[in-house]
């Protein structure tokens, strides 16, 4: 279907000042033609005008507000970067003294094993406690502190 | 580099390290413009107030996905956009886009060119009445004409912002501002 010339000048009139050179040129050879068409760009320029000179603001309290939740925001992320840092520097910290104490430690359990005469059995099953019993302490202590937490948001909820 | 390029490459670069005077000097500069294209979109100004301050924690949060090649107001609305969408998913079942599509099944109506009566009223009076009658177009009039007459984008950032086609973005705009014309001119009548 043809598109209507009037359509199509009111649709360029719609786009605003963003027009191709050659669109301009051929819109304004059609105002100078048709009056209901200068007509509709008139009415179209007064009615953005209208909409330029619209009075909303945004009040300063809503600004304010915005501010201090954005620096309380970031402040809050810092803080949780700098834990994250924290928890990697100390897994590091941890994992490198492992390494380094874990041959040292494995020959003291065989020297005192030689010393009391014990099998190599249970020097080795001494060892393997000594050294998997911090990590299990602190298993449930976190265990036990998250429970811990949980209970305490529960009753919050429940005050709420 | 331009100084449009260096600037928006400056807001990048603040948007990474999260700073904080940035922050502030972003919200004071977009304040009235971030909170009129809320308005547009959801017709109501407590939501549009609540959504704005959400927009700029996801601006914190989210700010190192800014990267300098756009203004930075194309991104900050895009940013507004989504968020208002996810609201009014959680809040009904339904999109944005689907809330709107009533464009699609809206009756044409050729704008009404007679003459108007308010070249003889105050100009606040004018704006006053733009004002009420764009507020009951669809959303996606509301936003596409909010976007290009009072925020100046180009058809292509509304593309942007929009995820629309510029073919799109083009017809909606018409058909806005055919339908805002035809109520004012009802109401002027």
């Amino acid at each position: 279907m043809m598109r209507n010339v009037h359509d199509e000048a009111r649709e360029l009139i719609s786009l605003g000042e963003a027009l191709p050179e050659e669109q301009q040129a051929r819109l304004r050879a059609h105002l100078q033609e048709c009056a209901d068409c200068r007509e509709y760009e008139e009415a179209a320029g007064r009615m953005v005008r209208g909409l330029r000179s619209q009075p909303l603001a945004a009040d300063s309290t809503l600004v304010r507000e915005t501010q201090l939740r954005v620096r309380a925001r970031a402040l809050e992320l810092r803080q949780q970067r700098e834990r994250r840092w924290l928890v990697c520097l100390s897994c590091l910290f941890v994992g490198l003294s492992a390494a380094i104490t874990t041959p040292l430690l494995w020959r003291g359990f065989e020297w005192v094993g030689a010393w009391a005469g014990v099998s190599k059995w249970v020097w080795e099953a001494g060892f393997s406690y000594f050294w998997i019993a911090p990590a299990l302490a602190v298993s449930v202590l976190l265990a036990a502190h998250g429970t811990h937490l949980t209970n305490n948001h529960n009753g919050d909820r429940q005050w709420r | 580099m331009n100084a449009m390029e260096s600037e928006t490459s400056a807001i990048a670069r603040g948007l990474r390290r999260r700073d904080p005077e940035l922050l502030d000097r972003l919200i004071e500069q977009y304040q009235h413009r971030l909170l009129r294209y809320l308005i547009s979109l959801t017709g109501n100004r407590e939501l549009a107030e609540d959504l704005f301050q959400e927009t700029w924690i996801r601006v914190l949060e989210r700010g190192h996905q800014y990267d300098g090649r756009h203004e930075f107001s194309t991104w900050l609305y895009a940013v507004a956009r989504n968020l208002a969408i996810d609201y009014l998913r959680k809040k009904k079942p339904v999109s944005l886009d689907l809330l709107m599509e009533d464009e699609e099944h809206a009756p044409f109506e050729p704008a009404d060119t007679r003459p108007l009566a308010w070249e003889q009223v105050a100009q606040r009076q004018q704006a006053e009445s733009v004002g009420v009658t764009l507020g009951g177009l669809p959303a996606e009039y509301r936003e596409v004409i909010g976007l290009r007459f009072q925020d100046e984008l180009s058809l292509e950032e509304i593309a942007v912002v929009t995820g629309a086609p510029l073919g799109t973005v083009k017809s909606r705009l018409y058909r806005a501002l055919n339908l805002l014309m035809t109520r004012l001119g009802r109401t002027q009548a």
